[in-house]
C-alpha cells in the first residue's frame, strides 16, 4: 500500500471525425478525478458525460459487453491496439494502469479495409464478408448426424477452440504494420480446418476467403508477429502458418 | 392499473401424452411447397441464438429473410457473453438423465410457472440441437476418446451440461452467425447491420413489418414483410447495472407492446449472486464470476455491523460465515435466489463491506490451505485473473468481494406454443418471450432455448402461419408505414426537441437505482408503490429535462440510449406493478410479505398459478390470466435447508 | 482453353497475397544458398597471399559454359524477388492510408523484421554497385584477386561493401524465420529454434560477408 493516487488527472487528445468522407483531427481535453478502478471506457463515458453537459457532442466510439468477448469495443491507445495490458480487450483496460498527469492519445483502428465511420468508430464489414465467403460448415438445420458419431480428438477439438476464440475486434488488423487480415482469417480456417466436420469444404474454404480478404485491400502479411502479440485472445501465429499451408496445398494440389 | 380481467388467455397447446405432443403438432401443421417459399419474406429482429439461427433456418428452408443487428456483425449479440454451457438430454454418462428428466428438472427449476407442454418440447430437441451445433463445427470439449465432454452445472443430480471452454455462448452464436452468413452468401438473407428496430407495422391487425432506424445515417428505413420475429433478448438493463451488454434494451418488445402484443410475467429477474461488486457511479457493467467458486470459497461478512479493518484483520472469531450458519446442508452452495437475497440482507443491515459496504467476502484462504494455491488456481485460475484485472487485488491473499446483479428476465413478450405473440404474424424467440423458465432459469438453460426456438420450433410453426393465410401483399407504401414511420420520427424529434439538463445516463442511473433498491431482489408493497410513483416522476423529468445533443441524422449513441430508457421508463411500471400484484413469492420474484417462518419463498399456487400477461392500455395496463396446469409434474415446495 | 486455365490458376495463386508472399519466401531461401556458395567462394581469398587459388577459381567459373545459365537464373531469382518485394511494400502501404499519430510496438517486432524494405533497398543499391566494380567495369586481364583487394583496401569500399553486408545481415536475421513461417512451416514446437536459427544465420553470414573488407582494409591491399 503506496501513495499511489486514487483518482488521476489526464489529458486527452481523442480522434474527432464527423463522417467516413470529412476528415478528422484531434481534439484535446482535461479530465480531473478519474477513479483507478474505472475501466478505459468509463473514463470515456466521463468524458462524454461532461461533453454533454456542457452542451457539446460526445465522442462516438464502439462498446457493447464490457467484458472483453463480444469484440466491439477497438481503440488505438497511446499507440497500442487495446491499450498497453497483454490479452485484453479496450473495455477490459483499468485505469490504473495510467498514472497521474499522463497524456493519453485515444485513435480509432486505422485501415483502408476498416473506414472511420465517426470519430472512434469503424466499419469491419469487411470481416463479415470474409467469413460469408467460406467461414462456416455448409450444414442445414435437421440434417445433422449424431454429435458422438465422429469421434475428435482433445488435441484438435482443443486446438481448434484456441483458433475459435477470436472475437473478430480486428485488433491484428490495427496492430500490423500492414494492416493484414490474415490472423483474423488465419483463425477461421485454422478453427475448421481441424475438426473433421471442416473437410469436406476444407480446399474451397481457404482459397474462397483469401481471395476476399486480398479483395477487401488489407495488406499482407510479413511475419512480424505483432498481430499475435496485440490480439486479447492470445491467438497464435501459428494459425497464419497453417492458412499459408491450407492455402498453398489447396492451391497447389487441390482438386478445384 | 385496473385488476385482472376475466379474459382468460390459451396457450393453445396440444393435449394427449405429454411426450408425443411436439411431434404430433407439427404434423398437424400447415405446410409450404418448398418452390412457394420464396415468395414469403421473413424480418428478423437481432441475431443473437435465436435470431441468428431462425433466420439461416428458414433461409435454409427457401424463405427470403431479412436479419437486422444493432450492432456492427451478428457475430457480437450478447449471447456470446453466456459462459457455462448447454444443456442437453443425451444422457452420455449413463447417470440415468432422459428427456424427461431434463423436463422435469426444468418445470421445478422454474417453481412451477412454466407451460409444461412448452417445456416438454424444449427437453426434446435439446439434443438435436447438440447435433446440430457439432455438425456446424463447434469446437466443445471433448474426452480422450474423441466423444463429447460433459459435467454437472447449477446444482444439476446429472452432468449434461456441454461446453467449450468458459465461452459457450460465444462458440455456440459463432456456428449460428457462420449459418447465417452462409445464407447471406447465397443471397437468401438481407444482413442489415446498425439497424434498431424503433416501430411495428401492422395491416389489419397482422404484423406486415417495422421500421428501423439506421444507426449510421439515421434514416428510417421500412421493413415490409410477411412475419416478423423478435429475437431481441432480455430487459435486464432496465436496472441499469446488469451483466447485459450496453446495447440490450426493451425497445422492440416495448414498441411491439404498444401496439398490442401482452407483456408476460416482467417480474420475473435472475438476480446472480456471484457478481463484482460496484465500485462508484462511473460503473457501467457488471461482471459475472462463475457460480462454480462457490464450490470452494466460503461467504461471510464480518460479525460487527459498520467493521472497517482489512479482512485479514478480522479473527475467525469474528467473522460470520452466514450461508453456513442459516444453511447448514447446503450452506455456500444454496441456489442464486437463496444466496442473494441473503447477501443483500447483510449488507442492509450494515454488515457489508468495501468502500461502498455493498459486498461479501468470498474467501478461499480455506481451499488453498486445504488443496493447495496450485490446485485453486487449476480450477478458477481465469476467474481470479478476471477479478483481478477489474479490482486491482489479488484474490489469493484478499478475499474476493461479491455481490449480486442482474443477469437474465425469464418474462417477456406472451407467446403461444407456436411462439406467436397475441398479434398475429409477430414471433417472440428466445429471452425476449417468456415460455420456458417460468419463474427462474436454470443454468445452462438459456443457450438451449435460444437455439430451440430458432432452429427447430420456428420452422415449423411459421410456416403454419404463413400458410394458413391468403397473402395480400404489402409494400414500403402502404399508409401503415408512413404512419408507423412519422411515429418513431416524431419521437425522436421530440426527444432531441428538450434540451433540458440531464444527461441520458444520470436518468438511467437512477431508474436503475430505484429499481434495484425496490423491485429488485426483495420486494415488499409498500416499496413497489413507491417506486412506481417514483418510476413516474422519473418519466416525466425524462419529457421535460432530458438533454441529448446531436441530430436524429447521423451516428448519436446519445439519441439511441435516450430512446431505450424512454422504453425502460414505461416498461419498469408494469414490471413493479406486476411485481406488486403477484402476492406470493415464487423463482425470480419475493415478495416479503409471503416468506416461510425461515426466510424462504411462499407460492401461492391457489391464486396465482398462471402467467400474468399484461395488454396495453394507456389508462392502464391490464392483466390477463393464463391458468397454468401441472398433469406430470407435481407443485411441490422446494426446501434447501 | 487449357493454356487460359494455368494463367488463371497461376494468377489467382501467385498474384494473391499468400501466394506471391510464398514466391518471395521460395527466391529468398534459394538466394540464401547462393549467398552461401557465394562466401564459399570468396573464402579462398584468405587462402593465400597471391590471390592465385581464389584467381583460379575465378577462372573456372568464368569458363564454366553453365556460367550464362546460372547468371540468368540468378539474375531472374534477384528481379523477381525485387519486384515481388516492391509489390508487396506498395499494397502493404495501401492497406493504411491514414498513419497513426502514436504508434507503439506490442513487443514482437525485432530490428530485421522492422527494416526488411529499408535494408532491401540498401542491398539492391550494394547489389546494383558490387555488379559494376566487378562484373561490368572491371579492367581486362588483371588478377580478379588483386582487384577485390583494392577495392575492399579503400575507404569508400569499405564504406559501401561494410553497409551492404551488414544490411545483407540484418535482412536475413529476419528472413529465414519469415520465409518458413510464409510457407506454412511452422510448428510450436520448432518456433523458438527458427527464430534462433533465422537470427544466427544473418548474424553469421552478415559477420562473414563484413571479414573481407574489414581485413583488407585494416591489412591493405598487400
Amino acid at each position: 500500500m503506496g501513495a499511489s493516487p486514487t483518482t488521476l488527472r489526464l489529458t486527452l487528445h481523442v480522434w474527432r471525425q464527423a463522417s467516413r468522407d470529412l476528415p478528422g483531427a484531434f481534439e484535446v481535453h482535461h479530465l480531473e478525478g478519474i477513479s483507478v478502478d474505472m475501466s478505459f471506457l468509463e473514463m470515456l463515458d466521463v468524458l462524454n458525460e461532461g461533453l454533454t453537459s456542457q452542451g457539446r457532442e460526445p465522442f462516438c466510439f464502439d462498446h457493447d459487453c464490457r467484458e472483453g468477448i463480444c469484440g466491439m469495443c477497438s481503440l488505438v491507445i497511446n499507440g497500442q491496439v487495446h491499450g498497453p495490458d497483454q490479452e485484453i480487450t479496450t473495455c477490459q483496460l483499468h485505469m490504473r494502469h495510467f498514472a497521474d498527469g499522463d497524456t493519453i492519445v485515444v485513435e480509432p483502428f486505422r485501415a483502408r479495409a476498416l473506414p472511420v465511420v465517426r470519430d472512434l468508430v469503424v466499419d469491419r464489414s469487411a470481416f463479415d464478408r470474409i467469413i460469408a465467403e467460406g467461414g462456416y460448415i455448409s450444414t442445414d438445420a435437421g440434417s445433422a448426424p449424431e454429435g458422438n458419431a465422429l469421434p475428435i480428438s482433445t488435441a484438435a477439438a482443443d486446438e481448434a477452440m484456441d483458433a475459435a476464440a477470436c472475437i473478430g475486434c480486428a485488433g491484428c488488423v490495427a496492430a500490423c504494420p500492414n494492416a493484414s487480415a490474415m490472423l483474423f482469417t488465419a483463425a477461421k480456417v485454422s478453427h475448421l480446418a481441424q475438426l473433421p466436420q471442416g473437410e469436406p469444404e476444407r480446399e474451397r474454404r481457404v482459397l474462397a476467403m483469401v481471395e476476399r480478404m486480398d479483395r477487401e485491400g488489407f495488406g499482407g502479411c510479413t511475419n512480424e508477429r505483432e498481430c499475435q502479440a496485440a490480439c486479447p485472445k492470445g491467438i497464435s501465429v501459428a494459425h497464419i502458418a497453417r492458412l499459408n499451408r491450407e492455402f498453398l496445398r489447396s492451391s497447389v494440389l487441390g482438386r478445384s | 392499473m385496473s385488476p385482472t380481467a376475466d379474459r382468460r388467455l390459451d396457450g393453445r397447446c396440444p393435449s394427449g401424452e405429454m411426450a408425443s405432443r411436439w411431434t404430433r403438432h407439427k404434423f398437424d401443421l400447415d405446410l409450404i411447397n418448398p418452390a412457394n417459399r420464396r415468395r414469403f419474406h421473413i424480418v428478423v429482429v437481432g441475431t443473437g441464438l435465436a435470431g441468428a439461427s431462425a433466420a439461416a433456418s428458414l433461409a435454409e428452408m427457401g424463405y427470403r429473410v431479412s436479419a437486422l443487428c444493432i450492432q456492427d456483425s451478428p457475430r457480437r449479440a450478447h449471447s456470446i457473453a453466456a459462459q457455462g454451457g448447454i444443456n442437453a438430454a443425451k444422457a452420455y454418462r449413463n447417470d440415468g438423465d432422459s428427456v424427461h428428466r431434463l423436463f422435469y428438472d426444468t418445470v421445478k427449476g422454474g417453481d412451477f410457472r412454466a407451460r409444461e407442454s412448452n417445456v416438454h418440447r424444449l427437453a426434446e430437441v435439446s439434443n438435436q440441437i447438440i447435433d446440430q451445433c457439432v455438425a456446424l463445427g463447434v469446437p466443445f470439449a471433448r474426452e480422450y476418446g474423441g466423444t463429447l465432454a460433459n459435467r454437472s452445472f447449477g446444482g444439476a443430480q446429472v452432468a449434461r451440461t456441454f461446453y467449450a471452454r468458459g465461452q459457450t455462448g460465444q462458440q455456440l452464436l459463432l456456428g449460428a452467425y457462420g449459418a447465417l452468413m452462409r445464407q447471406v452468401h447465397a443471397g437468401r438473407v438481407t444482413l442489415l447491420p446498425r439497424r434498431e428496430m424503433v416501430e411495428l407495422v401492422q395491416v389489419g391487425g397482422v404484423a406486415r413489418g417495422i421500421i428501423a432506424r439506421n444507426l449510421i445515417s439515421g434514416e428510417y428505413e421500412r421493413h415490409a414483410a410477411d412475419a416478423v420475429l423478435l429475437c431481441t433478448g432480455g430487459y435486464g438493463n432496465v436496472f441499469r447495472l446488469s451483466t447485459n451488454a450496453q446495447a440490450s434494451n426493451v425497445t422492440a418488445s416495448w414498441r411491439c407492446h404498444r401496439r398490442g402484443a401482452f407483456f408476460a410475467n416482467p417480474c420475473y429477474t435472475q438476480i446472480h449472486p456471484t457478481c463484482i461488486p460496484v465500485s462508484g457511479d462511473h460503473q457501467s457493467k457488471l461482471t459475472l464470476m462463475s457460480e462454480s467458486l462457490r464450490n470452494d470459497g466460503r461467504v461471510w461478512v464480518p460479525s460487527l455491523a459498520g467493521d472497517e479493518r482489512p479482512p485479514s484483520d478480522i479473527p475467525e472469531g469474528e467473522r460470520d460465515y452466514y450461508l453456513e450458519r442459516r444453511y447448514p446442508s447446503f450452506g455456500n452452495l444454496v441456489p442464486r435466489d437463496v444466496a442473494s437475497r441473503a447477501a443483500k440482507r447483510v449488507c442492509d443491515d450494515g454488515f457489508g463491506v468495501g468502500a461502498t459496504g455493498t459486498a461479501v467476502y468470498l474467501d478461499f484462504a480455506d481451499a488453498i490451505g486445504r488443496d493447495s494455491r496450485a490446485a485453486v488456481e487449476g480450477r478458477y485460475g481465469n476467474l481470479f485473473q478476471m477479478y483481478e484485472m477489474i479490482t486491482g487485488e489479488d484474490p489469493y491473499r484478499v478475499p474476493m468481494r461479491i455481490f449480486p446483479a442482474v443477469h437474465y428476465t425469464m418474462g417477456g413478450l406472451w407467446v403461444d406454443y407456436n411462439l406467436q405473440t397475441t398479434i398475429p404474424g409477430l414471433f417472440a424467440l428466445g429471452e425476449a418471450n417468456f415460455s420456458d423458465h417460468g419463474a427462474n432459469r436454470l443454468g445452462a438453460s438459456a443457450l438451449m432455448q435460444g437455439l430451440a426456438d430458432g432452429t427447430f420450433v420456428i420452422p415449423a410453426t411459421i410456416t403454419a402461419h404463413l400458410a394458413g393465410r391468403t397473402v395480400e401483399p404489402v409494400g414500403p407504401d402502404a399508409p401503415a408505414f408512413g404512419e408507423a414511420e412519422a411515429a418513431a420520427r416524431e419521437r425522436d424529434e421530440r426527444i432531441l426537441s428538450v434540451r433540458g439538463g440531464s444527461t441520458v445516463s444520470t436518468l438511467h442511473r437512477e431508474l436503475g437505482l430505484c429499481l434495484w433498491n425496490q423491485v429488485g431482489m426483495s420486494r415488499t408493497e409498500q416499496g413497489l408503490r413507491e417506486a412506481i410513483g417514483r418510476v413516474r416522476d422519473l418519466r416525466e423529468r425524462f419529457w421535460n429535462d432530458v438533454r441529448v445533443p446531436g441530430e436524429a441524422n447521423h451516428l448519436n449513441p446519445s439519441l439511441e440510449h435516450a430512446g431505450r430508457l424512454a422504453d425502460f421508463l414505461e416498461f419498469a411500471e408494469l414490471l413493479a406493478t406486476d411485481a406488486l400484484q403477484r402476492e406470493e413469492s415464487c423463482g425470480g420474484h419475493f415478495r416479503e410479505e409471503h416468506q416461510t417462518g425461515e426466510g424462504e419463498a411462499l407460492r401461492n399456487d391457489e391464486a396465482f398459478c398462471h402467467v400474468a400477461a399484461w395488454e396495453h392500455d394507456e389508462g392502464g395496463a391490464v392483466r390477463h390470466e393464463e391458468p397454468l396446469s401441472f398433469e406430470e409434474v407435481h407443485l411441490v415446495t422446494r426446501s434447501y435447508k | 482453353m487449357g493454356r487460359c486455365h494455368v494463367l488463371i490458376w497461376l494468377r489467382r495463386t501467385f498474384g494473391s497475397s499468400i501466394g506471391s508472399k510464398a514466391l518471395m519466401a521460395c527466391t529468398g531461401l534459394v538466394l540464401i544458398g547462393f549467398l552461401f556458395a557465394h562466401l564459399g567462394g570468396n573464402l579462398l581469398l584468405f587462402a593465400d597471399a597471391d590471390g592465385a587459388a581464389f584467381d583460379a577459381y575465378a577462372t573456372a567459373l568464368e569458363h564454366s559454359p553453365l556460367l550464362p545459365l546460372a547468371e540468368a537464373g540468378l539474375a531472374l531469382l534477384f528481379c523477381a524477388h525485387i519486384v515481388l518485394g516492391v509489390r508487396v511494400q506498395r499494397a502493404n502501404r495501401e492497406a493504411r492510408e491514414t498513419a497513426y499519430r502514436v504508434r507503439r510496438t506490442h513487443g514482437a517486432r525485432t530490428p530485421g523484421s522492422r527494416t526488411m524494405v529499408a535494408t532491401g533497398l540498401v542491398i539492391l543499391l550494394f547489389l546494383v554497385a558490387h555488379l559494376y566494380d566487378f562484373r561490368l567495369c572491371r579492367p581486362e586481364g588483371d588478377s580478379l584477386a588483386l582487384i577485390v583487394r583494392e577495392r575492399l583496401a579503400s575507404p569508400s569500399g569499405l564504406v559501401l561493401y561494410g553497409a551492404g553486408v551488414l544490411a545483407l545481415g540484418l535482412h536475413l536475421t529476419h528472413a529465414l524465420r519469415s520465409a518458413l513461417h510464409t510457407l506454412g512451416l511452422h510448428h510450436p514446437r520448432y518456433e523458438a529454434l527458427v527464430d534462433r536459427a533465422s537470427f544466427l544465420l544473418g548474424f553469421v553470414l552478415g559477420l562473414a560477408f563484413l571479414s573481407f573488407p574489414l581485413v583488407f582494409f585494416l591489412g591493405g591491399a598487400a
